[in-house]
């Protein structure tokens, strides 16, 4: 299909503040500015969760932000990745065991590329990135199951044999 | 009259970063009610550095409140902390910590003047904020290690000394980084688009400005005189030629405009810092445990920041507060929007430069 194609080249990322420092949110920006530029890879930063294939999660998952966190993530649609960046989203870094954090993203929702750092350097997240995009092309193959393409093609050879026989019915009719 | 229509604007935006929630009561594209919602990345580290961490450590921990201002609150800390033990810090350590605060300062300013242009949909200005911002980001790696969350400053002195190659290659690139942003303030100031996008909307007037508490670039935009660098000594600003720089007209035009100078005001007084670096140690022990109670203001890049310390003579402490500068912002951005027109909202929410890390904490 056209927009597994489209997915390669271009995919899209959603970027979500789990109650960091911002220190990551702010490498991300750079990631996005002129030095690192993540766009050269067609990377486009979209708030939208219905448009993005790559879920960019920063900082510990705090007790507001986690049902935020699991909505977006339900919201985005088959195949997407999941990025946790810096120490804190990767394991809750120097904020584990506080009273209102969950202590990493994984606890919540599944992670793909845990990109360590405090904060994580933009070369790191853009390798991060990179590595999302090869397990996004093999999510994308599971997906497509061979069996499907057959049951379709057995159906449309049904619905011929149907016709023929209504054709014939009639005309013995 | 029209029909009322509720719009939320976050938690999750993709003009906002960070977790903040508006919800708008609007009229005809007029805002007739707004109500914040700040709480998302709340964490408790006020609670953590009571409980699980000595005092010496705090100062790293506070430093992730926020990474953007993290070597005030820092900074803030081990003030606070040395003038409640009776330490005396070394000169050389004093401006060491001027320089890093200052170029702290500078990257934050670019940031937030990059954001803006990029609201305001003039995505060119930005990145080219952004190409110079990252000059910043190589002199900070250079001076401290990391290029945001540097553990610089500790108790009793700085982690880290300049070198003479160091120095340098920073006046170099200072010299580099002076041009651009001289360049950059020019573009601000005299681009004909951004005039009609940010001049006139968003007006703080002086009394409100007084009246509801404003600090940093907004007050200092809206005519109000303070700044902390100027009131309080926590480190030598007057020897290395600092000035205030205020403006009347209160707008997003003029609060952009206070940055751009204080950026390159900061610039200068690193040229003099480097100027004037004092020879010695930059770091002296530190005996015994903190006792009775302190507390200091800080200028961080978005306004005073305020910090009260009690210790009793144990490794722990047992109060800590931290009432940071976007806290005291918070009414007058209420304050703004009703009655105004739902299409600056951005703009207005950005050009106070946000910080909900610290507010939450």
């Amino acid at each position: 299909m056209k927009l597994n194609g489209f997915r390669k080249k271009s995919p899209w990322i959603l970027h979500y503040n789990t109650g960091s420092c911002n220190g990551c949110d702010v490498e991300i920006l750079a990631c996005l500015g002129p030095k690192y530029d993540l766009e050269r890879f067609g990377i486009l930063n979209r708030g939208n969760p219905k448009q993005s294939d790559i879920l960019l999660v920063t900082g510990p998952v705090t007790k507001r932000t986690r049902d935020r966190l699991i909505r977006l993530y339900m919201e985005m649609p088959e195949p997407k990745v999941v990025v946790a960046i810096g120490a804190c989203a990767c394991s809750g870094g120097v904020f584990r065991g506080m009273y209102n954090v969950g202590n990493g993203v994984n606890n919540f929702i599944p992670v793909d590329v845990y990109v360590p750092g405090c904060a994580a350097r933009p070369e790191s997240i853009i390798d991060g990135v990179v590595k999302a995009l090869e397990i996004l092309e093999k999510k994308k193959k599971d997906m497509e199951l061979p069996h499907r393409c057959k049951e379709l093609k057995r159906e449309s050879s049904r619905r011929k044999l149907l016709a023929e026989c209504t054709r014939r019915y009639h005309e013995g009719r | 009259m029209g029909k009322k229509i509720t719009i939320p604007f976050g938690s999750q935006h993709v003009a906002l970063p960070e977790p903040i929630r508006f919800v708008f009561q609007t009229e005809n594209e007029k805002i007739v009610d707004v109500d914040v919602d700040v709480g998302y990345v709340h964490r408790g580290i006020e609670k953590a550095c009571m409980t699980k961490f000595k005092y010496m450590q705090v100062g790293y921990v506070v430093a992730r409140v926020c990474g953007l201002c993290a070597i005030s609150h820092t900074l803030a800390y081990v003030t606070a902390v040395e003038r409640l033990m009776g330490i005396e810090v070394p000169k050389r350590a004093l401006y060491l910590r001027i320089l890093v605060s200052e170029l702290d300062r500078i990257h934050s300013h670019l940031l937030a003047m990059g954001h803006l242009a990029e609201v305001a949909g003039y995505e060119n200005l930005f990145m080219h904020t952004f190409r110079d911002r990252e000059l910043v980001m190589e002199l900070q790696e250079l001076v401290t290690g990391n290029r945001i969350q540097f553990d610089y400053a500790c108790i009793g002195g700085v982690n880290r000394d300049l070198t003479p190659e160091v120095e340098k290659e920073l006046r170099e690139k200072l010299k580099t980084l002076k041009e651009k942003v001289l360049w950059l303030k020019d573009v601000y100031e005299n681009d004909y688009s951004i005039k009609y996008r940010w001049k006139g909307v968003g007006v703080i007037t002086k009394e409100m400005a007084k009246e509801l508490n404003v600090v940093g670039p907004p007050a200092r935009a809206s005519g109000l005189a303070t700044d902390v660098r100027n009131e309080f000594d926590y480190l030598p600003f007057k020897e290395v030629g600092y000035r205030m720089v205020v403006r009347d007209e209160g707008d997003v035009y003029a609060r952009n405009m206070v940055r751009a100078e204080e950026t390159v005001n900061s610039i200068e007084m690193l040229f003099n810092v480097l100027d004037g670096m004092p020879e010695g140690d930059i770091k002296v022990n530190v005996k015994g445990l903190p006792e009775g109670e302190s507390f200091v203001r800080i200028e961080a890049p978005r306004g005073e920041l305020f910090y009260y310390v009690r210790g009793n003579k144990k490794m722990v402490l047992e109060r800590l507060r931290i009432r940071v500068p976007t806290f005291a912002n918070i009414p007058v951005m209420r304050e703004l929007f009703v009655g105004m027109e739902y299409a600056d909202v951005p703009a207005v929410v950005i050009s106070f430069d946000p910080c909900l890390s610290c507010t939450a904490r």
